[in-house]
């Protein structure tokens, strides 16, 4: 029989929608792999087994019963561990959250489990979703599974690491300056970061107040948008939340994309600072494959990289500080030795400053806009080539360095995916990211869903 | 508004001192290099704006 870990959310869904498989198995399957395979890189805090076993039966007892919740029914997902589970510790990959056992879940959660998801653990994180991995947190550190030696991208670590190497079908991660994008490129996999607004954040640690967004990252953009269909919703009781129109992303995958105009952005990653030689050919590659397929590619200027990349970068440091400054006061021998760095970084920060870099956010959110008109995404490289080594000490600031690639989609609030095109002559993912106009993820998953179909690197999976 | 000129690590230990942060010599000489190279790259934010240029309350991509 068939690996049924190397099934797609879409596939297993009709499977097990037909009776030829049972969520049963498929959620067996993915516990024996855990078991044989995710000691060799570590992306998961908590495996919920048995609780995850009795979703599994559920399902089963529902779907033998004619009773189908959809497309995610009986579908084994895990969790970025900063997502709140009852009755499930949720550690924020922190010694000050090890031993925390929330009583609710997460919305996001609750959505998961009634679209009737199976849920499998908890996965490794940058400490609150922000410090690097170092031996002074009480976890290890997630290994990139196309090659242990290296990092897997952040902070959604472990959900990157877990969906590459088979260990869930699914998994939710949270974007505040790229933490989705970066390691479902250098992981391989596929992942969104949605409109800011459009997925409820109640009950997931924040970061950045104006800046967090929740997302899944999956092996396809298919996926992602099955994903996205259960995520997407307006909730109170997210101060961010917005009233949008709801939209049957998994039908938006089908959608055909002749017409569709796309903006290359092609300064951003060969200006000052280039990409690496292989990814310029494998973003070069995925343009002619999207013109191929009737889109119009068009080079186009926005405002300057680095614009978009400090003015997050002021807005995360301000407001991390303002949510973690307690502790960093009372606990900081607690945090990690960059996690307590960044977060003390914002008290030096006047609030002039700060006003100034949300000023500048607007300014950037229209500029970019402008720069879009008449265009329905923007295409970029997701990042600048391959992952960095596992080092210690790691540098403590993030700031330094080539600007980040997936910050303007923090800033202007707008959709971003990230989808592989293919391998580097050193083994790792070569990416591009996607963007949308606000809320406007259908287009998005156009276009991804539909360069996954042209091209075969969905084939193509790590060895563990 | 003019951006504020980098503090040399005497003056930024003073600063330190007022922000109500236990730190350590260590913490202290590895923000004092975050923050000089922060304020470095903040020269791209613009220091001048309208009185009346206001920031969104809350961050609203719908809007």
């Amino acid at each position: 029989m068939t690996d049924l870990t190397l099934l797609g959310i879409a596939e297993a869904g009709r499977l097990l929608a037909r009776g030829d498989i049972t969520a049963t198995a498929l959620t067996e399957s993915f516990l024996k792999r855990i078991d044989a395979v995710d000691h060799k890189i570590a992306s998961y805090i908590t495996v919920t087994a048995d609780l995850a076993r009795s979703a599994a039966r559920q399902a089963d007892m529902e779907l033998k019963g004619g009773l189908r919740r959809g497309p995610m029914h009986g579908i084994p997902v895990a969790l970025k561990d900063i997502y709140e589970t009852a009755g499930v510790r949720t550690t924020g990959h922190s010694a000050l959250r090890k031993d925390y056992v929330p009583t609710i879940d997460a919305e996001t959660v609750r959505r998961l489990k009634d679209a009737g998801a199976v849920i499998l653990g908890k996965l490794g994180t940058h400490e609150f979703a922000n410090g690097a991995m170092t031996p002074d947190q009480p976890f290890p550190a997630v290994l990139n599974p196309w090659n242990t030696k290296y990092q897997p991208g952040g902070s959604s670590s472990g959900s990157g690491a877990a969906v590459a190497a088979q260990l869930c079908m699914g998994a939710m991660g949270s974007d505040t300056g790229g933490s989705i994008r970066n390691p479902a490129g250098f992981c391989g996999t596929a992942g969104i970061k949605p409109t800011y607004g459009l997925v409820s954040r109640c009950g997931i640690f924040p970061l950045s107040f104006s800046l967090d967004t929740a997302g899944p990252l999956a092996w396809t953009m298919e996926d992602c948008a099955l994903m996205l269909d259960v995520l997407a919703g307006h909730d109170p009781n997210d101060q961010g939340s917005a009233k949008a129109a709801k939209v049957d992303y998994g039908a938006a995958c089908h959608r055909p994309i002749k017409g569709m105009r796309i903006a290359l952005a092609r300064h951003w990653y060969e200006g000052k600072d280039q990409v690496t030689p292989d990814m310029k050919k494998g973003i070069d590659e995925a343009v002619r494959v999207l013109r191929d397929l009737g889109a119009t590619v068009d080079e186009v200027t926005f405002p300057d990289i680095r614009d978009y990349h400090i003015c997050g970068r002021t807005i995360i440091t301000v407001e991390a500080h303002a949510i973690h400054r307690q502790e960093v006061i009372e606990t900081p021998e607690k945090f990690g030795y960059t996690t307590r760095r960044r977060f003390q970084l914002g008290a030096f920060l006047t609030a002039e400053q700060y006003i100034s870099a949300l000023r500048f956010r607007r300014q950037l959110t229209l500029d970019t806009r402008a720069a879009m008109r008449g265009y329905d995404l923007v295409m970029c490289a997701n990042h600048w080539g391959a992952p960095d080594k596992f080092e210690e000490p790691q540098p403590i600031f993030h700031f330094f360095g080539k600007p980040s690639l997936t910050m303007p989609f923090n800033v202007t609030g707008q959709p971003a995916a990230t989808i592989c095109c293919g391998f580097g002559s050193d083994g790792f993912p070569l990416s591009f990211q996607l963007a949308g106009r606000a809320f406007d993820e259908a287009s998005v998953f156009a276009a991804g869903a539909a360069y996954e179909r042209a091209t075969s690197w969905r084939s193509h999976r790590p060895k563990l | 508004m003019s951006s504020p000129k980098a503090p040399s690590l005497e003056e930024f230990r003073a600063h330190a001192a007022l922000t109500g942060l236990p730190l350590t010599p260590e913490d202290i000489e590895h923000l004092h290099k975050g923050y000089v190279g922060l304020l470095e790259l903040m020269q791209r934010i613009p220091t001048h704006w309208a009185w009346a240029a206001e920031p969104p309350q809350v961050f609203r991509a719908d809007e």
